[in-house]
């Protein structure tokens, strides 16, 4: 496979794991905001800081104005990260690799890029925010059911999946760390669940906490489900282990110079989260541990791109 | 009461002096008999919904151009008219004929101008025309492509004129494109409309993409069994970009792009996940002047360095040829029926249109004289660009079109205007005439020629115009060819 092909696919499955948090995200402090007081003004200003870069007085402006809010991170073309950008580059890179991706991959993320790209979408926001965001969701369901059903299991469905769990990895370590953030990491303060629904509930994983965890100890049951729960699909566990499978088979087709060095990076990664336990979470504190995994991520990304994408 | 397509039939006008390829003085022609029949039973507000399914489908598959404004870019689709255009299987086997007879004389000609020259010391095509022609290529002089093959893709343009006659427009053998929509057509047809294919005898195109294939692999050395062919875009923001996705995605081959490609010793290597692996044949959509800043130009990111240069060595094969554009300069278009007699020895079966060459000042004055009835065009341009319709025009641009000819008069020609033929179309709730023009797709191999039956139908959507191109307001349709049965001929 092409290396620039393989860049577009890893890319293409970033930036879709990349909208499907985003409306979740989305979805879930727009809902929760009806709910009265509790989180609301809060919840919107970490949402900006997860996907977006503001200064403070615009976070300021934004915070008083719910429907900008929605705008700035749905349709703005300004923002690179709005959904409408993010989709954009998405497209982009399966338009790079569009004969390394089905047809009905093709198609399904073409019909995102419509949906968000279409002139009523900014009126309807004000109008129907829920539906919106619903369709979306819906759209993006699909993608996702599309390619698992399509898609041939070689080089392609590999490096898309590997960038689809290293994404994943890092927006759960990225949306914790907001939540988290705004008690400045106090997790011994037997905070009431209601505290954490909305992190549980924008990483899908609100039904399986009140399922798995029996005691009141919430605010480290969060970060256990977070960091360790093998079951819970957007655990950083989980995503290691996806991307393990995934860059064997990688490693194996492509027998890369440097796989060794790859190797190595990835298994200190996965073996600090497969054997450690709460109490070294507790000791190392969780803030740096986050932070330390986050960048052990983000420098596996770039030996990969090193490995596999470096064709300029 | 809701109304049927049977009254937009009756409703269907055709304009005086023109062939309308359904309507012969009112009568339907048999070969649009089961069509016609068709759209008698549908509800307009069917063909409505049909027409904004094929719409929908378009769009949902990414067949879209950019148009920008306010800096937003909106994605549009080319127009596809939902009714297909027919030509019955006699006058395609007559065009098949005469295509065929055409591109083998086309490449001869190829072969001997970049070699022998035989035809310039006989005397046949004037030395200077070719010497002054911009697309003539000195750079692959002497180079012999696998079988002699330097046109491997051609889309020839033609066009009807009001007896029924077929003429050659013009010829294209450098990277014609098009055929995606030849091919997407097919396939919302069969989606708006199915059953009316089988019960019409349609012929298959759908097998473009295989005989491509199968072309491309024989063009590498000899030597190799399992070739590595590849299709080279300029990238995804050229507007072909879907035709070459579909294209490579059809034939199961890489979509490379310039950046993706290297020479080394004077062999193509592609950078692949799995280190360099040799390139063996390059179905280039580049245009010859950005394929290789070392031969052409230098500040092309477009193309490969080197490429010519493997290429001259045999380690590559290029489809098409560089250098075809000497073939289908307009000006060198005029002395085609002469290539044909001079290398086949064969009267041409299909004419062109009448052409003046303005480097005549006899021929200039009779052409500004009649001007109404002419339409000049610039030699190197394409795509409805560098055209001067003399009936819809003033005097003032005539006067500024004369001083440029009379500057560069061997860069312009002059052709009566042909009235094109019309079709039905299903514009704004009604069956409107428009003109079309019709671009086969031959493909040639070391077996021969192929040509898919059908091609792409052009349609200029405004009402009156002559130009097809999808840069001027053009739209598609698709063509059917049909075999009638006996009783229906």
């Amino acid at each position: 496979m092409l290396s620039r092909v393989a860049d577009s696919l890893y890319w293409l499955d970033r930036y879709m794991e990349r909208t499907d948090a985003m409306i979740r995200v989305l979805r879930t402090n727009y809902v929760l905001s009806f709910d009265d007081g509790i989180n609301s003004v809060a919840s919107s200003r970490q949402l900006l800081n997860i996907f977006g870069y503001l200064p403070e007085e615009k976070l300021l402006e934004y915070e008083r104005d719910p429907e900008a809010t929605m705008r700035f991170l749905i349709t703005d073309s300004t923002n690179p990260n709005s959904l409408r950008s993010i989709i954009s580059k998405a497209r982009e890179n399966a338009r790079g690799a569009q004969d390394h991706i089905t047809k009905e991959v093709w198609e399904q993320v073409n019909q995102v890029y419509h949906q968000v790209n279409d002139p009523s979408m900014e009126k309807r926001l004000n109008d129907e925010t829920l539906k919106v965001i619903d369709q979306l969701t819906e759209y993006i369901t699909l993608y996702y059911g599309v390619t698992a059903s399509t898609m041939p299991r070689g080089n392609g469905w590999n490096l898309m999946n590997t960038g689809k769990f290293i994404e994943r990895c890092l927006l759960t370590i990225d949306i914790a760390r907001q939540h988290m953030g705004v008690i400045e990491y106090k997790l011994d303060e037997s905070r009431d669940i209601l505290y954490w629904r909305n992190l549980l509930l924008s990483l899908s994983g609100y039904e399986l906490h009140l399922k798995t965890y029996r005691t009141r100890n919430h605010d480290w049951n969060v970060v256990d489900q977070v960091l360790f729960n093998p079951n819970f699909t957007r655990s950083v566990r989980y995503s290691l282990q996806k991307i393990k499978g995934y860059l064997t088979k990688i490693v194996e087709h492509n027998n890369p110079e440097g796989k060794e060095l790859l190797w190595n990076q990835f298994g200190r990664m996965l073996s600090r989260i497969e054997y450690a336990d709460m109490d070294q979470v507790r000791h190392e504190k969780v803030e740096e541990f986050l932070r330390h995994t986050r960048n052990d991520m983000v420098n596996f990304h770039q030996l990969l791109g090193k490995s596999f994408f470096s064709y300029h | 009461m809701r109304m049927t397509g049977n009254a937009l039939l009756q409703q269907y006008k055709t304009g005086p002096g023109f062939w309308d390829e359904m309507c012969n003085n009112g009568v339907i022609r048999p070969e649009y008999g089961h069509i016609a029949q068709t759209l008698s039973e549908t509800l307009v507000e069917s063909l409505h919904y049909k027409d904004k399914l094929a719409g929908e489908l378009f769009m949902n598959q990414g067949i879209t151009f950019t148009v920008y404004s306010d800096d937003e870019g909106i994605e549009r689709i080319f127009p596809f008219d939902i009714i297909p255009r027919i030509i019955t299987g006699k006058e395609w086997d007559f065009i098949e004929q005469g295509i065929k007879q055409r591109l083998t004389a086309l490449n001869l000609f190829l072969k001997d101008i970049y070699s022998e020259r035989q035809i310039l010391n006989d005397k046949i095509i004037p030395a200077d025309l070719i010497a002054s022609c911009p697309e003539y290529t000195r750079e692959v002089y002497g180079i012999r492509p696998a079988h002699d093959i330097y046109v491997h893709i051609s889309g020839i343009d033609l066009i009807r004129s009001d007896s029924g006659q077929f003429y050659i427009l013009e010829d294209n053998l450098r990277t014609p494109s098009g055929v995606s929509y030849m091919l997407e057509n097919r396939e919302v047809t069969k989606r708006i409309f199915p059953g009316l294919l089988g019960a019409n005898n349609v012929r298959m195109v759908s097998n473009y993409p295989l005989i491509l294939h199968q072309n491309l692999l024989s063009l590498a050395p000899r030597h190799i069994s399992n070739p590595t062919v590849v299709l080279l875009t300029p990238g995804v923001f050229n507007s072909a970009y879907y035709e070459h996705t579909f294209l490579a995605r059809q034939m199961g081959i890489p979509l490379v792009e310039a950046r993706d490609l290297m020479v080394q010793n004077h062999r193509v290597f592609m950078k692949t996940t799995q280190g360099l692996q040799q390139v063996h044949v390059i179905y280039r959509r580049v245009d010859d002047i950005f394929l290789d800043p070392l031969s052409f130009k230098s500040e092309s990111i477009l193309g490969i360095p080197g490429l010519i240069s493997a290429y001259r060595k045999g380690n590559v094969a290029l489809v098409n040829a560089p250098g075809n554009g000497v073939a289908d300069d307009k000006a060198v278009y005029a002395y085609v029926p002469s290539m044909i007699r001079y290398y086949l020895n064969e009267e041409p079966i299909l004419p062109n249109v009448p052409t003046y060459q303005l480097m005549d000042q006899g021929a200039r004055e009779y052409v500004f004289n009649n001007i109404s009835n002419m339409v000049i065009k610039k030699t190197n341009q394409s795509g409805g660009y560098g055209m001067l319709m003399g009936n819809k025009t003033t005097d003032e641009e005539v006067e500024k079109f004369r001083e440029e000819v009379e500057k560069d008069s061997r860069n312009f020609i002059a052709q009566p205007i042909i009235k094109l033929s019309t079709v039905p179309c299903f514009i704004d709730g009604k069956l409107q005439s428009r003109h079309v023009d019709l671009r086969p797709y031959a493909l040639c191999g070391p077996q021969g020629i192929d040509i898919v039956p059908g091609g792409l139908t052009r349609v200029a959507l405004r009402e009156g115009s002559l130009v097809v191109n999808s840069s001027q307001g053009g739209g598609s349709k698709d063509t059917w060819v049909v075999d009638l049965k006996i009783n229906e001929e």
